[in-house]
This record gives C-alpha cells, sequence and structure tokens, in this order.
C-alpha cells in the first residue's frame, strides 16, 4: 500500500461536486475544518499504532471520480435483516434505504434523515469531519421518553464494491429520551472483490434513567477498511451496557467515547476482537466520568492468530469532583502466534479524590498446563486448543445485552475461531 | 498391567528419575512415597505423558503397549488416569462440559455412540452423591474458584466417571480436611476391582488408613530406595523419611 495522505484538493473537489441541498453549508464547514487540522498520523497519540494510509489511499481513488455509490441494497442485507429480529434501518453504500420515517412510526419510534432536519450535531474529532464534508444524508431515531422497546433497533450499515474501490459514510444520532429503554443492534457487513472503506459516526444520547443494551457486530469483507465512532452521552441515572465483535474486516478502528455526566450513571463496555491474516483491528474506549458516584467498566478481550495486529487503549478520565467514581479496566488478549502482535495500553487520569480505579492489560498463550490437563482426559491437542480458545472468549459472549442473539453469536464466534485456526479470514 | 523398566528422566539438565522399575499388575493398589523431591510426581507425570520432561532410557509398557509412542490423550483414551496433585482450573470450560467431552474420549475409542445427555447426568449426580458434591460443580467453570478440597473431590468425580484401567493419584489426599479425605478414599475404593490398578502417590500415610495398598515404595532420589507391604508405610510414619535416606546411602 502507498502511504499517502488523503488529498485535500481531492475531497475539495468532491465537496463542490455534491447536489446542493440543506446539507451543503454543513459539508463546506466540515470541509475548512479539514482543512484547518487535517487528517490523523500515527504522530498523533491516538493513531500511533494504527496507519490509516491504506484507508485513504482507497478514498483517493474514489474521491478522483466521486460518483457517489449507488443506493442499491445488496442482497446480503435481506439475508441478515430476515435473519435477526428487529426493526432495521438500512444505510447501503453510504445511502439511507427505504422509508424510515414509516419504519419508525409502525414501532412508536421517530425516525428522520438529517436532510430533512436542515441540522446536524458536530463531533470534535477529523474523522468525523471527513464524514460531516462527505455526508449524503444521516439518520436521527429518537425513542420516546418512558417507552420500552420489545425489539432492538437494528441500524445495519451495509456496503458493497464492483470494479472500483469506494468510499461511503454513515451518519446516525439516536437519542433515548428520559426513561425510554430499549436495545441496539449495530451491524457492519460489506462485500465487493474492490477495496472498500467505512467512516461511521454514530452519537448515542441517553436521557436520565435511560437504558441501552447495545451490540455491535462488525463482520466486513477481509479486504475492506473501516474506521467506526460512537459518542454516547448520559445523564443522570441512565445505564448503557456495550459489547464490540469484531469478526471481520482488514483494517477496523473503533472508537468508543462515553461521557457520563449525570450522577449515578453506568457504562458497562465489553468487547471481543478476533483477528488473523493481515488483519489490524484496534480498539479506543475512553469514558469520562465528570460527576460521581457514577460507574464504568471496560473489559476487551481479543485472540490474534497468524500476524494479526491488534491494539486496545482505554482510558478513565476521573474530573475534578466525580468523587465516588467506581472504574475498572481489563484488556485480556491470547496470541495463538508468535507472528501476532499486540499492543495494549490501559490509562488512568484521575482528578478527584474518592474514587476507586483499576486496571489490567494481559498478553499471553494459551495456558500449557491446562491444555495438558484436557489431553490427559482424553481430548486431543486441537480439540483442547479450540476448547480453551473458545473459553477464553467466553465471558465477552455471556454478557451479551441482547439475550436473543446469545446463540447466534456464540455461533458466528466458533466459526470465527475455526477460520483462525485453519488461516482463513472468510 | 503397567511395566516400567529402568526409566531415567529429566526436565532441562536436572536428572529426576534415575532408573526406576515397577510392575503393576491389575487387581493392585500401590502406593508411592517419599520425600518432597524425590520424583514421586515426576513419574506419575511422565506415565501420563507429560512433554517437560525429557526420557532418556528405560521402557514403560501399559498392557503390553510402549506408553511412549503414544499422546496424552491416547493414553487416557486407553484406560489411563491421572488425577493432578493441582488440579487446573479453566474459566470458560463447564465442569459438566469437560466431563461428557472426556467420557465421550473414551467411548469413541471403543467405537461406542456417545454418552445420552440424560444418562449423563444421572450417572454425574450419582457418582456426586457418593462423593458428597453438590450437582451445582457441574454447571461452575473446570475447578473455578474450588478450595483445595472442592478440587480433589472433581479429580475423584472424573475417575469414577471415566473408569480407568489404572488410576495414577498424585497427592490426591494433600491439604485434605477429614471429611474430603474419606468422601476420596471412598470413591478411590469403589473403583478398586480384579480388573483394575491404582497408583496412590503420597507423602503421609493418612490416605493408606482409608485405602489399604497392597505393595508399598518409597522413592528417594529418583530410584525406589525400599517396597514392602502395608507395614512399609506405617514403619515410615514411625520413623520418617531420613531413615530411608540414611539406609539408602549406607
Amino acid at each position: 500500500m502507498t502511504g499517502a495522505a488523503l488529498s485535500i484538493d481531492a475531497l475539495e473537489a468532491a465537496v463542490q461536486r455534491m447536489a446542493e441541498d440543506s446539507l451543503t453549508p454543513h459539508r463546506r464547514a466540515a470541509l475548512e475544518r479539514v482543512k484547518k487540522n487535517g487528517l490523523p498520523t500515527t504522530r498523533d497519540e491516538d493513531w500511533k499504532y494504527t496507519e490509516l494510509t491504506p484507508a485513504f489511499d482507497v478514498g483517493n481513488r474514489w474521491l478522483s471520480g466521486l460518483e457517489p455509490p449507488g443506493g442499491a441494497t445488496p442482497p446480503l442485507a435481506q439475508a441478515i435483516t430476515e435473519s435477526i429480529d428487529a426493526t432495521w434501518f438500512i444505510i447501503a453504500n453510504g445511502s439511507i434505504v427505504g422509508d424510515c420515517a414509516a419504519a419508525g412510526a409502525s414501532v412508536g419510534i421517530e425516525a428522520l434523515r438529517i436532510s430533512e432536519l436542515g441540522a446536524q450535531a458536530t463531533t470534535d474529532a477529523p474523522l468525523a469531519d471527513l464524514n460531516a464534508a462527505l455526508l449524503k444524508d444521516g439518520l436521527r431515531i429518537v425513542v420516546p421518553a418512558a417507552a420500552r422497546l420489545t425489539r432492538p433497533i437494528g441500524l445495519l450499515c451495509i456496503d458493497e464494491t464492483t470494479e472500483r474501490p469506494a468510499m461511503s459514510q454513515v451518519r446516525i444520532e439516536l437519542e433515548l429520551a428520559d426513561a425510554a429503554c430499549c436495545e441496539v443492534l449495530e451491524y457492519h457487513a460489506s462485500l465487493g472483490a474492490a477495496p472498500h472503506f467505512a467512516n461511521a459516526v454514530i452519537h448515542l444520547r441517553l436521557g436520565a434513567k435511560a437504558r441501552a443494551g447495545y451490540v455491535r457486530i462488525q463482520r466486513r469483507d477481509p479486504l475492506h477498511m473501516l474506521a467506526g465512532r460512537l459518542d454516547v452521552d448520559q445523564a443522570r441515572g441512565s445505564e448503557f451496557s456495550h459489547v464490540g465483535f469484531d469478526l471481520g474486516g482488514r483494517l477496523v478502528r473503533n472508537d468508543l467515547q462515553v461521557s457520563l455526566a449525570g450522577t449515578r450513571a453506568s457504562a458497562d463496555l465489553s468487547g471481543l476482537y478476533l483477528a488473523g491474516t493481515d488483519q489490524h483491528i484496534d480498539n479506543h474506549i475512553r469514558v469520562d466520568h465528570r460527576v460521581g458516584p457514577a460507574t464504568s467498566r471496560q473489559e476487551y478481550r481479543g485472540i490474534l492468530a497468524a500476524n494479526a495486529r491488534c491494539v486496545w487503549n482505554g482510558k478513565a478520565i476521573v474530573h475534578p469532583g466525580a468523587d465516588g467514581t467506581d472504574a475498572e479496566q481489563a484488556n485480556h488478549n491470547l496470541l495463538l502466534s508468535s507472528g501476532a502482535e499486540m499492543d495494549t495500553k490501559p490509562e488512568l487520569e484521575i482528578y478527584a479524590d474518592e474514587v476507586k480505579c483499576s486496571h489490567g492489560a494481559t498478553v499471553g498463550q494459551l495456558d500449557e498446563r491446562a491444555l495438558f490437563y484436557l489431553r490427559t482426559r482424553g481430548i486431543s491437542s486441537e480439540e483442547a486448543t479450540r476448547i480453551l480458545t473458545k473459553a477464553f472468549g467466553s465471558s465477552i459472549v455471556g454478557h451479551l445485552p441482547i439475550a436473543a442473539l446469545r446463540d447466534t453469536l456464540a455461533d458466528w464466534v466458533d466459526a470465527r475461531l475455526s477460520g483462525l485456526t485453519e488461516g482463513s479470514n472468510r | 498391567m503397567l511395566k516400567i523398566t529402568n526409566l531415567k528422566a529429566r526436565i532441562g539438565e536436572v536428572e529426576i528419575l534415575r532408573g526406576i522399575s515397577l510392575t503393576v499388575n491389575a487387581g493392585e493398589v500401590h502406593a508411592i512415597m517419599g520425600p518432597n523431591g524425590s520424583g514421586k510426581s515426576t513419574l506419575a507425570q511422565v506415565i501420563a505423558g507429560h512433554e517437560d520432561y525429557e526420557v532418556t532410557e528405560g521402557t514403560i509398557t501399559f498392557e503390553g503397549v510402549d506408553l511412549f509412542g503414544l499422546a496424552p490423550e491416547e493414553r487416557a483414551r486407553a484406560g489411563l488416569f491421572l488425577g493432578f496433585q493441582y488440579p487446573v482450573e479453566i474459566p470458560g470450560v463447564n465442569n459438566a462440559y469437560l466431563l461428557k467431552a472426556a467420557v465421550n474420549a473414551r467411548r469413541k475409542q471403543h467405537h461406542k455412540s456417545e454418552i445420552d445427555a440424560f444418562e449423563f447426568l444421572k450417572l454425574a449426580k450419582e457418582k456426586m452423591a457418593l462423593l458428597g458434591m453438590d450437582p451445582k460443580f457441574l454447571n461452575r467453570g473446570v475447578n473455578e474458584g474450588f478450595s483445595g478440597g472442592e478440587k480433589k473431590r472433581n479429580e475423584i468425580l472424573q475417575m469414577a466417571m471415566l473408569e480407568p484401567k489404572l488410576a495414577i493419584l498424585d497427592e490426591t489426599d494433600s491439604g485434605l480436611d477429614i471429611d474430603a479425605l474419606r468422601a476420596v478414599a471412598e470413591g478411590v475404593n469403589a473403583l478398586r476391582s480384579p480388573e483394575r490398578a491404582i497408583i496412590l502417590v503420597t507423602h503421609y500415610q493418612r490416605l493408606l488408613n482409608y485405602v489399604e495398598p497392597d505393595h508399598v515404595h518409597v522413592l528417594s532420589d529418583g530410584r525406589i530406595a525400599r517396597s514392602g507391604d502395608k507395614t512399609l508405610a506405617m514403619e515410615l510414619e514411625a520413623k520418617g523419611y531420613d531413615w530411608i535416606r540414611e539406609a539408602a546411602s549406607a
């Protein structure tokens, strides 16, 4: 891959070429911010281990021709939405599919295109600016106060390439009003022989005492790339429970930022990433404890094979006055090959007095003693390896806030683990 | 059943077993005693197939088959069982799952179909009752958070489910209170039969009050320093291991 930066000239030309609509001023303002602030490079502390140039290279090749990718829904989308019970909203190749307002109304939630609102929230991050500069349209979903949804809200972000490399922007704003309660499934899928780079920005607001069980599943094509960002703002007494699964993709960066702005809010963040040949998966988590008491827990696990490279950075910042903070961070990694590489960094910044914080990280191989123990019980070496590898990830699968997905996910994780041990990314 | 001839083994540069010969016949219970560092546990691990130990000389046959040609799992499927001195905790692997996988591995060896779920549960609960184990232990991670006594009972449970031809119990009695010791002894005695053999590796004589051995061997510096019947164990208890060491060096 070439070590190119994204061409700002090509970006500017592309923004100019996009059809004039209510989002045009926002695109132009975002473009100015990109021009001023630049895009991440490995010289930035937060991007030290993740080189975005392969993604920018795709961006350059796409921008030069910029026909916005078509809005056609790949058949895969149908297969996914039919197999998982949810109120689905589909963003295919960066375009919102279908009548989202009607879909929302049918279950008592409000779903609008951002272009109809003529406004969008800004997120202070370079990739979010790039997203806003090239955004065709986004989605805004509001779950009304005290509503309790029985089906999960499904956000399907799906892309398909044909001959040409392509890039797509996903933008979703989701709000749970006070005391609303629902499950959310963010699902990433893609297919196609040409490279793809998806840049997703999702913003979730939880009102007082709102509760969200959030599952992110990333099963992109092994050639495709994703930078996904989820910002969560939590008000008083709200509960956010999140599990992310990275089961695909070539270059993946997930940013999860949670702001605990109300007392007695809790954030339970966990994830499992499985990476094999030529995969790079980076999870950056940041929790801001702005007031206390509040609790946050981060537990991520990774299983790396072949020449996989993964990064984990978990940060908890306890702001002045946030007494009564309880923050926990853990990242554990299993390396199945000597060629795999893991960079892990739990970080705590504490500016308050009465806090309870802990953090820990491990990188290791399978426990030889456990392998031998299983073998003395008649279990083959291969089977013992499979059992122990699966067991390593089981605490995350067991943590799933959408109970109905548990068996399906356990199967997908199993299948991906078999792929890892057999050296396949498909 | 088991025939060990002039077995020498080392770990790294350190020779631990320095020429052990031992024959164990079906129906017999052997106790292998000895001070710490005499090679008792190493002997148990080498028989089970631990790859950290390098066998430099000698042979072990099990029912006439050369054990060194078999991987640990093949030895287990052939009917060998090792009860660990320090059973390994395996979070995320359900105890029932392991038991079932182990039982099925043996059944497969004997060309039998997998055990029926209902039959398995019935059998496991029966054996657990005998060992004074709460059936809840089936649904916990293997040895995860178990007390010392619970781990040892769990080893005996696995043995009871697998019904091995030869069971080697490595210090299964250490660290047990009297109730646990009795339960473990009952489990071992229940397995005694003319077709099976048992090797008890132990530091102390007290387990032998409950499980009476046919033969007692004392290991010292990687060799069998003395063999005898159960009275040897009592003599050891009275005189201590220094007596053997002095006799061996004299």
